[in-house]
């Protein structure tokens, strides 16, 4: 009896494990199902709820303008977001349950490189090819920044920030701006794949082939440290000119105040782009005055400004460089959906995904929320599968990111 | 005093500092040891529970730190008391490893509650030592930092007057060395056990409120950095040694600082477990033995 009690239980437990969430034909529902996985808890919660946000904007405007059509008949867009927590091994039970069990058309995120790497490793990398048993997910990415992933798969396409370009800008404007300005010193998170990779694939190279600047301290820490006094103390004794902070919110904050305690006043310090957003002016404004910051968003358009308003007042959402484009892709994906003919079945789930990944491939130039944004191709050289957007220099002034630098073709707007 | 020297000392002054942050972290973890033969998981985040419990009148009526530093202590009491009901009073004797499972499961509960009771960003803490470096000579010292050795000082002093001066720490000593023979003598080993939790926790609400303000802001993640740093000192120190705990405090953190100027960051977490490594086989009890509190 007892034997049949734990054989009854363990077959119970298997059916319920293995039933799938929201059986049925999508079409039927009348839904599109999207997802999308960002760090909604842990130390990059900020980021993943800002997309979040951001996102569901997206798809509240859409839903409220009647939906999508698909198949001649008129479709609500339905979000799963599910929780990496910027944690790789969640993101890899996350992405499985994205493309199997909730059965999403694509999905956004994630928040962190980190997580993007391996996450990207389980796609298929050969499209077309049956021996490649990757996942055929595709991902939209509107954050993990770090330079190459897209390369990963076929299936990844990122509205993100170019940061090789943007801090060869940056180096450059510094040179012809502030040409007394030579010496540079650099703090970065060691074990923080985009922050590391800003140093050394973008910002030093940049630094490398200008030959303008001379780079006179080095130091790193881990992005959860809580001590930085050794670290500032080399800083101190380097005394720079410029101060590149490629740190992010949890170690940007105390190491700034570790400066002020230590009186290190570099004459101008720079952030990694992450760090153009509210959190920073949340937690520590007062140390993180004067901090430049290169960016793709600042609220210097009418659409601009009333997107970063609706998103604060629905969903308490920041509106910064690596959120908004989760509105932006939100927005031509349901573009893309339309044109592409989907079946939206669950048994069509692979061929619909396909089609909206060939679609995206040729999309070309779309239109963003600032200016406009151009899509990379399959081909292209050197970021396939990337964007080339427009970029802005932002600057912490009385406790508000300000426009400290607009390229021309955005400042008539 | 030529450089080098000068950046040695520098950073052993740092590292006695915040060395004293785990030494205290330690010492609560090894008193708990030392009287109850268990380890307590859920420290680190009653340590966390007291500094969030004292943002409650920072945030809504702006109160000085003294106050916070009470509210931090009552905080970490009340949640002491919670973990001892609910992962120690219970259980059955025999069952070794289980208080070590419910504590991990009440550190996760603990941790899980803070993040969304917050949303997990980080809450921007009281500055009570000044915004700059104090100048001595050639060094700069963090006035925060010396507030934490004075706390510690004063802190330890404390816990020794209880342990070797009063009725309560001759009692907790009997239980530490024999329990059933203090049981027999008429020491109530419950009574025992709660106090000794109430005055861990409020060493942790103490440490809670100088650990947030030399970090700056309140963050859940602290709570597992507070328990691995505590777990380390414990045994390096050796299981229920005070004296072990704190002078593995204060080698940890000279350790940690000194590794950090002279070879960088990566290399510090390696050396403190080599270290860790290294005196476990040659003393195994520990720096300062394993038996009395």
């Amino acid at each position: 009896m007892k034997r049949l009690w734990r054989i009854g239980s363990v077959v119970a437990l298997g059916a319920l494990l293995a039933w799938p969430a929201g059986a049925g034909a999508f079409q039927s529902e009348g839904t599109v199902r999207i997802g999308a996985m960002w760090a909604l808890s842990g130390p990059g919660a900020f980021f993943g709820k800002s997309s979040h946000g951001l996102a569901s904007l997206a798809i509240d405007e859409i839903n409220e303008a009647g939906g999508l059509v698909v198949g001649g008949k008129r479709v609500k867009m339905q979000l799963y977001a599910e929780d990496d927590a910027c944690n790789p091994e969640q993101g890899l039970a996350v992405v499985r349950r994205l493309a199997t069990v909730d059965k999403v058309l694509f999905s956004l995120g994630p928040s962190c490189s980190s997580v993007a790497e391996p996450v990207f490793g389980t796609l298929q990398k050969r499209l077309d090819d049956p021996g490649d048993t990757g996942l055929q997910l595709l991902f939209f990415t509107d954050t993990a920044t770090k330079f190459g992933l897209a390369k990963l798969s076929p299936w990844v396409f990122r509205n993100t920030p170019d940061e090789p370009a943007m801090y060869d800008f940056v180096v450059k404007y510094l040179k012809e701006n502030y040409p007394d300005l030579k010496t540079v010193m650099v703090a970065y998170e060691s074990d923080f794949a985009h922050s590391a990779s800003t140093w050394k694939l973008a910002l030093q190279p940049a630094l490398e082939r200008y030959k303008y600047h001379q780079v006179v301290e080095v130091v790193d820490w881990r992005w959860l440290d809580n001590e930085f006094g050794a670290q500032v103390a080399k800083l101190r004794r380097a005394n720079a000119d410029i101060y590149f902070s490629l740190t992010h919110t949890p170690s940007t904050c105390p190491s700034f105040r570790e400066l002020r305690r230590q009186r290190v006043k570099p004459r101008i310090i720079i952030g990694v782009t992450s760090i153009a957003a509210g959190e920073v002016l949340r937690q520590c404004p007062d140390v993180a005055e004067g901090l430049i910051a290169p960016s793709n968003f600042a609220p210097i358009t009418a659409k601009a400004k009333q997107v970063a308003d609706k998103a604060w007042e629905r969903y308490s959402a920041d509106s910064h460089i690596h959120s908004v484009p989760a509105y932006e892709n939100v927005h031509l994906m349901k573009v893309l959906i339309e044109k592409a003919g989907l079946k939206n079945t669950e048994e069509s789930l692979l061929e619909d995904r396909r089609k909206v990944r060939d679609l995206l491939a040729r999309v070309g130039t779309f239109q963003g929320v600032v200016g406009k944004i151009k899509m990379n191709p399959d081909d292209h050289p050197v970021r396939p599968r990337d964007v080339d957007k427009d970029m802005i220099l932002v600057q912490v002034k009385s406790a508000k990111w300000t426009v400290f630098w607009l390229p021309a073709n955005l400042k008539q707007n | 005093m030529p450089g080098i020297l000068l950046d040695a000392t520098e950073q052993l002054l740092n590292g006695l500092m915040y060395g004293s942050l785990y030494a205290l972290i330690g010492g609560g973890f090894t008193i708990l040891f030392g009287v109850m033969r268990k380890l307590n998981l859920a420290y680190g985040s009653t340590i966390m529970a007291g500094a969030y419990v004292s943002l409650i009148p920072f945030y809504l009526f702006k109160v000085p730190a003294w106050v916070m530093l009470l509210s931090s202590i009552a905080g970490a009491v009340a949640v002491g008391f919670l973990v001892e009901l609910v992962c120690f009073r219970f259980l059955r004797k025999g069952h070794e490893l289980a208080p070590l499972l419910t504590t991990i499961g009440m550190l996760i509960v603990i941790d899980e509650a803070i993040v969304h009771a917050t949303g997990a960003v980080g809450l921007d803490y009281a500055r009570p030592f000044g915004e700059e470096s104090l100048a001595w000579g050639p060094f700069l010292v963090r006035p925060d930092y010396l507030a934490i050795l004075v706390a510690a000082l004063a802190c330890f002093s404390l816990i020794f007057f209880l342990i070797h001066r009063t009725r309560l720490g001759r009692a907790m000593r009997a239980v530490a060395e024999r329990p059933q023979a203090a049981q027999i003598l008429g020491v109530s080993l419950r009574r025992i056990n709660v106090l000794t939790f109430a005055l861990t926790s409020a060493l942790a609400g103490v440490i809670g409120f100088f650990a947030v303000v030399s970090v700056g802001a309140a963050r859940p993640e602290l709570a597992v950095w507070l328990t691995g740093k505590g777990l380390v000192v414990t045994v390096l120190g050796g299981l229920g040694s005070l004296r072990g705990a704190i002078l593995g405090g204060l080698l940890l953190g000279v350790l940690e600082f000194e590794t950090m100027w002279f070879l960088g960051t990566s290399y510090r977490d390696i050396l403190a477990f080599l270290l860790l490594f290294a005196i476990l086989v040659v003393r195994p009890a520990g720096l300062a033995g394993a038996r009395a509190t």
